[in-house]
């Protein structure tokens, strides 16, 4: 295959190739990485204390599901825990130094890079950005979750509807509030009225700031906020964010991230609709890990295979971590853009969990035209093309050699299942999550939650569940709400995260015997469920 | 409140502190619409010694929220400001007189080794919004029940007349918040009835008719016996914020100085009539008292087209109270009051014997009481009826439950999303600490149940539930 092109390695492009491959996909892409799922509770203790279980002696780890390979995918540190992720940015700091050096030089580029606008802009999706709204309409307020991103200057850099210049003095004001509260060296969190709320994060140099006219939590929001402020860093890396704004406090960020905000908008959608978001999972195993494997450099730090919106496979450097909010932001980009398909790109990227200061250089590439398997090799070292082209090559003869390929392509076809398969009566949909190794599944929407409406509010169950469940203060081991449009039942024990929908029909003894029923179900379909067992060499 | 937590015991001593009360403020921002005369919007501030530019700075940043909120949400106004340190609560009850309280978030303090000074760190998700914004409002009911509208006492006297007003009434009112101890009962504000027999139940209705036809000056009446209600002439709302009066203000005071013994000095003195055990709460201590006055405290309720104000007489015999209302604009006599002592007395000594007798009985048939399974609060939206076996006494000064605070605190979560939707619904929940809490909404009607059994699954607990509510509800709640 030819290389993309070579003069895409050469700096200039380099920033450039990732923000102007702005075509989207016409298809909200499905999210396979999420969250930690003890966020804010102390997970040590919930660990101890959930013993309970439906299966006596069920421990952690005998789940089911909890077979697959786990180590593939480890949890760091959630997104709260700043302290911890300081240390560990000082630690890697020094390994990165190399991507660190550049940085300074691609600032230069990208300050310098006036005309990025305009490159990108016949790029741009329309559908995606119809922000001619009037910001004083009726129609603009009630937007169901409004997100902004700000500089602590006050000057926008981001909204969801509507324009920033027309927003500029409404992000004044919230500049305004958040510094004057700062000023009484308190914080402010969040603002409420009826059915609305409005959530501020503050995370020099950038202001985000959420409103939801839903009844979404404020835990929830405000891990959305954080999932939109590393979006904004993969872009540019911290380093480059804080240099800007200490060079010029007033500047106008929009510049750099023009022809971006696709992503930004991608991903909200992604939050809005994907269940695995809920929950830090993912929903695809070790499959073809050992080719990858085999298919190594010394530059190469993370070699990550996906299937259209799912992760199949992730190779690591010894040591290294892929945190799985990295993954997602990978995820996004990725799949908010189908000029991918076209060859091969190399494109820098910010990694913002592993570290926020530098860029590491993406190899991307479809492993065939119409293929739905998209390979991704994250180097350390900007000359890597080459290399990283070559193995991908040698990670394809060894797949081919031993058919693997088309055993997983046979097994992509059929990624996802109606409900009706568990033999459930009156259970209408469900999220599974086994903790020990992070894989989790889930049906097909059905037919009553498949209008966006009706998906966005079954989700806003779930996320109410999970909020419930764990509470900072007060987590629960069982919850179970019986409404008029459906029943609900959640249950969280050392094992296994397990959401159920059921119609307004369904009693409270058959949720119970369906908990056991899925249960043993999962258990029976694991390898399908959880897609492919690992193969062997 | 300062509690002293038990990992003391480990050696590093913790110091906890509970919600408290930072500030509270009424200001009117269209008083002071030039710069340079913001200190006019404010009416009222508590703690009076804070600097004035501070005090402004802390209106204004209300000013702001309000004034932001509004940008997404015109017609619902902000209720609430979270902050790292604190909680601030808004409530505009008259248009553009604001009301705000900030309350502290609960924290603990930690002692760093090393000399340094301690760390501290705030419980930011311990504060329960509608518990506090029901306080607030309720501070707002309060200063209406004796004064009238903030609008009254503009018209009266103007901004002077209102600071006095509020300056007099929250300076005392104030200092009975115990935030510490608010719940889910605050947000009901509900009323407690006196469960009783129909029979008793007529005695009353024909004492209270034959009282109002004898005294005719009398408007409104309203009966309670052991601090629960009977009957009441006044409109729900009233009731309710004169019962939370009588109930955890008046009474309290009055019952402290009996329970205190026959020698002790601060057992009041018999007013020396042995006909019966009568009393005024309300105005002169001693009828035979020479230098008496018949001063009594005024109140307004709502009245047709606006509000009235009356006089308030609370008259007491052993466990039955009676409350007489009065037009404020007569004069009320010595004769008067020897008149309502020398014909109330007696008959509310009787009832209230009667009643007594009958609620002795009427326990007695119901058997010996069980330490039972489950705890329950229950609340009608409709007749503001509420009951609960959580709650131990509710005094001026301390409400004790006889549950964890967190397992209250879940109570409150579910109130919250049952607010959230108009729909019958229920809730059924395993705590950390596997006690179960079940939640009910149906038509107007909520029930809350606390049930100590470890090892029940979600069909025990739900059976459980059902024969609750058929014994103490009679089946009210049939969604299943």
């Amino acid at each position: 295959m030819v290389p993309y092109s070579s003069s895409l390695s050469v700096c200039p492009a380099r920033c450039v190739s990732l923000l102007s491959v702005a075509v989207m996909d016409g298809e909200a892409p499905k999210a396979g990485v999420s969250w930690d799922s003890g966020t804010l509770a102390a997970v040590d203790r919930l660990r101890i204390e959930r013993a309970d279980s439906p299966t006596p002696g069920l421990v952690e780890g005998t789940e089911p599901g909890a077979g697959q390979k786990s180590a593939m995918f480890v949890h760091v540190q959630s997104f709260e825990d700043l302290t911890a992720e300081a240390v560990e940015e000082a630690r890697r700091k020094a390994e990165l130094e190399k991507s660190e050096g550049e940085c300074s030089e691609e600032l230069k580029v990208l300050v310098t890079e006036k005309t990025l606008e305009e490159r990108c802009n016949h790029n741009i999706s329309t559908e995606s950005r119809s922000k001619e709204e009037d910001v004083s309409s009726e129609e603009w307020r009630s937007h169901r979750k409004h997100v902004f991103v700000l500089s602590e200057a006050g000057k926008p850099i981001y909204t969801r509807y509507g324009t920033e210049e027309a927003l500029s003095s409404t992000m004044g004001v919230m500049m305004a509030l958040v510094s004057f509260v700062e000023a009484k060296k308190n914080i402010i969190r969040s603002i409420h009225a009826d059915g609305c709320n409005v959530v501020f994060l503050t995370k020099s140099p950038l202001v985000l700031v959420g409103v939801s006219q839903s009844c979404q939590s404020d835990r929830e929001l405000l891990r959305e906020l954080h999932y939109i402020y590393y979006q904004i860093v993969s872009l540019l890396t911290l380093t480059q964010l804080n240099h800007i704004f200490q060079l010029k406090q007033n500047y106008d960020l929009r510049r750099l991230l023009a022809g971006s905000e696709y992503l930004t908008d991608n991903l909200l959608h992604r939050l809005d609709r994907d269940p695995a978001l809920l929950l830090s999972a993912v929903t695809r195993p070790d499959v073809v890990s050992a080719s990858l494997q085999a298919a190594k450099a010394k530059s190469l730090v993370f070699s990550i295979l996906l299937a259209g919106d799912r992760l199949i496979t992730l190779v690591k450097k010894k040591d290294q971590f892929l945190h799985h909010i990295d993954l997602h932001l990978v995820f996004n980009l990725v799949g908010s853009s189908s000029s991918f398909r076209e060859g091969e790109a190399w494109t820098p990227i910010c990694l913002p969990k592993f570290n926020m200061e530098g860029f590491f250089h993406a190899h991307i590439s479809y492993l065939e035209p119409a293929s739905e398997l998209c390979l991704i090799l994250v180097s350390t070292d900007r000359e890597d093309f080459f290399n990283m082209s070559e193995c991908k090559q040698r990670f394809l003869e060894r797949l081919s050699k031993r058919s693997a390929y088309l055993a997983m392509k046979e097994a992509l076809k059929c990624p996802s299942y109606p409900v009706a398969q568990v033999g459930i009566p009156e259970l209408r949909h469900f999220l599974y999550k086994s903790k020990s190794s992070g894989l989790y599944t889930s049906p097909e929407f059905p037919m009553v939650y498949q209008s966006d409406e009706e998906k966005e509010r079954l989700m806003g169950l779930y996320q109410n569940l999970h909020s419930h469940m764990h509470h900072p203060n007060r987590p629960l081991r069982t919850f179970y709400r019986c409404g008029e449009t459906e029943n609900l039942l959640a249950w969280v024990t050392s094992g296994f995260e397990l959401y159920l929908c059921f119609s307004p029909l369904g009693t409270k003894a058959l949720a119970v015997s369906a908990v056991t029923k899925l249960l043993k179900w999962i258990r029976k379909e694991e390898d399908r469920l959880f897609i492919l067992s690992p193969l062997t060499y | 409140m300062l509690m002293i937590s038990p990992r003391m015991a480990s050696g590093v001593q913790e110091k906890q502190y509970t919600p408290s009360l930072l500030s509270f403020f009424v200001y009117n921002p269209t008083f002071g619409p030039q710069e340079g005369e913001e200190e006019k919007k404010i009416l009222f501030y508590h703690p009076s010694d804070v600097e004035k530019n501070e005090k402004i700075r802390n209106v204004g940043l209300c000013e702001a929220i309000v004034q932001f909120t509004r940008t997404f949400c015109p017609t619902r106004p902000a209720k609430s400001l979270h902050t790292q340190k604190n909680r601030q609560f808004f409530f505009e009850p008259e248009n553009n007189f604001w009301t705000v309280m900030v309350v502290r978030n609960p924290m603990i303090e930690k002692p760093s080794k090393d000399g340094k000074p301690p760390t501290t760190e705030y419980q930011e998700e311990e504060v329960l919004d509608t518990v506090y914004s029901a306080v607030l409002k309720e501070c707002y009911s309060m200063y209406k029940l004796f004064n009238g509208t903030f609008g009254r006492a503009m018209e009266a006297g103007g901004v002077e007349l209102l600071t006095q007003k509020l300056e007099k009434f929250f300076y005392r009112y104030l200092q009975t918040l115990h935030l510490q101890s608010c719940d889910l009962l605050d947000v009901f504000g509900g009323i407690s009835f006196f469960p009783l027999d129909k029979m008793t139940y007529l005695k009353i209705q024909s004492f209270v008719n034959r009282v109002e036809e004898s005294l005719s000056l009398i408007k409104y009446t309203a009966f309670l016996y052991n601090d629960q209600l009977i009957w009441s002439g006044l409109e729900q709302d009233d009731m309710r914020i004169l019962y939370k009066y009588l109930t955890t203000s008046l009474f309290p005071r009055h019952s402290e100085p009996e329970l205190a013994g026959r020698d002790s000095p601060l057992r009041p003195e018999v007013a020396g009539n042995l006909l019966h055990y009568g009393r005024f709460l309300t105005g002169p201590a001693n009828l035979k008292d020479p230098e008496a006055k018949f001063r009594f405290p005024k109140i307004f309720v709502s009245a047709e087209g606006g509000y009235e104000e009356l006089h308030l007489i609370v008259y007491k015999a052993m466990s039955a109270a009676a409350c007489f209302m009065i037009s404020a604009s007569v004069e009320l006599t010595r004769e008067f009051c020897e008149q309502l002592d020398g014909l109330v007395g007696p008959q509310l000594t009787l009832l209230a014997s009667d009643i007594c007798e009958q609620f002795t009985i009427n326990r007695r048939i119901s058997g010996p009481e069980k330490e039972p399974q489950f705890k329950f609060i229950y609340f009608n939206h409709m007749n503001l009826a509420e009951k609960s076996t959580i709650h131990m006494r509710k005094t001026a000064s301390v409400c004790l439950t006889s549950v964890h605070p967190d397992l209250m605190k879940i109570l409150g979560d579910i109130n919250c999303d049952f607010a959230r939707v108009d729909e019958d619904e229920e809730i059924i929940v395993k705590a950390m600490t596997d006690y179960w809490v079940v939640g009910k909404k149906s038509d107007q009607r909520e029930l809350y149940v606390i049930l100590n059994q470890k090892n029940a699954n979600l069909i025990e607990v739900n059976e459980e539930v059902k024969r609750l509510c058929a014994t103490q509800f009679n089946n009210i709640f049939f969604l299943d």
